[in-house]
């Protein structure tokens, strides 16, 4: 019983691990174009800036048990099933790349625009503003939203294995409400607070150190 | 202002009926034209609101102009291309209020950033740094985070990484607003020591006339984007436009009776003691309404207003006139 639960816990973190790299990279790219082409932007552009706002926003208001069910057919075409830890990982990523996109989006708003406006100032390209100014300025506060993604993708993942993703959470639906194994439920849960303990603590400190 | 046209082929900043409007109808800077010469400190002044940091970022290209003419070394800076841009930008320097420094970066690699920026070998970059922090007397301090200094450490650090590309022209956007006034003293002379030893041009905004005093050769007046007076700083100052006047001088309350004269001191008079010399000379007794000197630049000058009768009136104005001394009559006290 100890494996199963090891390995409950290994598919979550595989899930949420991955499915949070994933968003990161397509939440960044996002934040990146918003930044870009919003009204205060580099490269103001209202018409991409307005569908971009609207595709996240949409995709922001599905209900993920939703979202999950509808994506299937696109996850069967990426992973060849919809079942798995890392079929979950497709509807993980689509859910949670929108809301990376605001988090990053807000944490590279939050960088002061005299600094920009300085690095202008000596001739410094757009690329060379987005990294090595607005991204550097702002790691800070995208490592801690990438903790508070994290977590949320821990509590959807737990959705996700209630249709065959595995992890933590489908283990204490399977043992605990199933099988009436209470014990076995309380085992998945406090490992769950652990992870999600864990997890804030990691951006906590990252946050303190790069600061 | 036609002088300043006259020298137009010396000019490394050349500004011709320049317009700029967010809105039509709505101009922020309204038929400028004034040049700059290479080598002098240069003061845009007026109020907040004037226009005078927009004056300041269309010489970089960081606003754009709808209207006239600003060549910056020769160039039309609203007809470069983007390279172009970036090319100008690399020869003006530029500091600004609140320093906007990186605030995760060290000192080092603050000022190291614009030669990053453009790409120069590590081996250079680390001695130009040095040499720079060495300049702005920071060396001991490379690396230091920039929330350990103070502000006018930071300002320092501002001016060094505005000076790592050796630029020909320093802009200076209210540089010194947000330092109290020894450490402004301490930055302005920092910067009159770029100007002299380096011959850097260099170009202040601000709003503190104690600024222009210390520093700027000549000076442009700018309120609601309009230019209200160009010319030597001293001799504006001495003399003001009446535009210029509510800036630089308290109202003083005049003595009612008598002619209230204003008697300036050019810098060859300052020292010598014009005033007890008119009355022994001629005998007569007069009142201070109110004076001050001030230090400008490297001389001390200033103003006098006195108050004399009516009928020495006609004596003074010719013992002033004997000596070189500079004057108006503010009323007619009766």
């Amino acid at each position: 019983m100890a494996r199963e639960l090891l390995k409950a816990t290994l598919e979550t973190l595989y899930m949420v691990g991955l499915s949070t790299f994933f968003s990161m990279v397509i939440g960044f790219g996002i934040a990146v174009v918003l930044i870009i082409t919003g009204p205060r932007g580099l490269r103001p552009n209202a018409p991409v800036y307005r569908v971009l706002d609207v595709v996240v926003n949409l995709l922001r208001s599905f209900p993920f048990i939703i979202l999950m069910i509808a994506l299937i057919p696109l996850t069967s075409l990426l992973v060849g099933t919809p079942i798995g830890s890392t079929a979950a990982m497709v509807p993980l990523t689509v859910a949670a790349a929108p809301f990376m996109a605001r988090l990053i989006e807000g944490s590279l708003l939050e960088v002061d625009p005299d600094v920009v406006e300085a690095a202008r100032s000596f001739g410094a390209s757009d690329a060379q503003i987005i990294f090595r100014v607005l991204l550097k300025e702002a790691l800070p506060a995208i490592i801690l939203n990438t903790a508070v993604l994290a977590i949320a993708l821990i509590g959807y993942s737990a959705m996700a294995g209630a249709i065959g993703g595995g992890g933590l959470g489908a283990f204490a639906y399977n043992y605990g409400y199933l099988r009436f194994k209470t014990d076995m439920m309380l085992y998945a849960v406090i490992l769950l607070i652990v992870i999600v303990q864990g997890v804030q603590s990691l951006g906590n400190y990252l946050y303190r150190k790069l600061r | 202002m036609k002088a300043s046209l006259a020298q137009a082929s010396s000019a490394i900043i050349q500004v011709r009926d320049l317009e700029k409007y967010y809105s039509p109808g709505v101009p922020v800077l309204y038929d400028l034209s004034f040049a700059i010469e290479p080598g002098e400190v240069f003061g845009i002044v007026g109020h907040s609101g004037a226009g005078k940091s927009t004056l300041l970022r269309c010489f970089n290209g960081l606003e754009t102009y709808q209207g006239g003419s600003v060549r910056v070394m020769g160039r039309e800076v609203g007809t470069l291309s983007e390279a172009g841009i970036k090319e100008l930008r690399r020869e003006l320097g530029m500091i600004f209020q609140n320093f906007s420094l990186m605030s995760r970066k060290n000192v080092f690699e603050n000022v190291a950033f614009p030669l990053r920026v453009w790409k120069m070998p590590p081996e250079a970059i680390r001695e130009r740094v040095m040499e720079l922090l060495d300049m702005v007397g920071l060396a001991d301090r490379a690396q230091e985070r920039i929330q350990n200094l103070s502000g006018g450490q930071k300002q320092r650090i501002g001016i060094a990484r505005a000076m790592a590309l050796n630029p020909k022209i320093l802009l200076c956007d209210e540089a010194t607003s947000a330092l109290d006034p020894n450490t402004t003293i301490s930055i302005l002379e920092l910067l009159r020591d770029i100007n002299q030893r380096l011959g850097i041009t260099v170009v202040v905004v601000t709003h503190q006339m104690e600024v222009v005093k210390r520093i700027c050769h000549r000076m442009l007046l700018l309120d609601n984007g309009r230019a209200q007076a160009l010319g030597l700083a001293e001799e504006l100052f001495l003399s003001p436009p009446p535009s210029l006047k509510r800036f630089v001088e308290e109202d003083f309350t005049l003595i009612p009776g008598g002619v209230n004269i204003r008697l300036v001191f050019p810098r060859e008079i300052s020292q010598q003691a014009v005033i007890t010399g008119m009355v022994r000379k001629l005998d007569i007794d007069f009142s201070i309404v109110g004076g001050r000197l001030d230090r400008y630049r490297d001389d001390v000058l200033g103003f006098l207003i006195i108050n004399v009768r009516h009928a020495d009136f006609d004596n003074v104005v010719n013992y002033l006139k004997a000596n070189h001394m500079l004057w108006e009559v503010l009323n007619d006290g009766a």
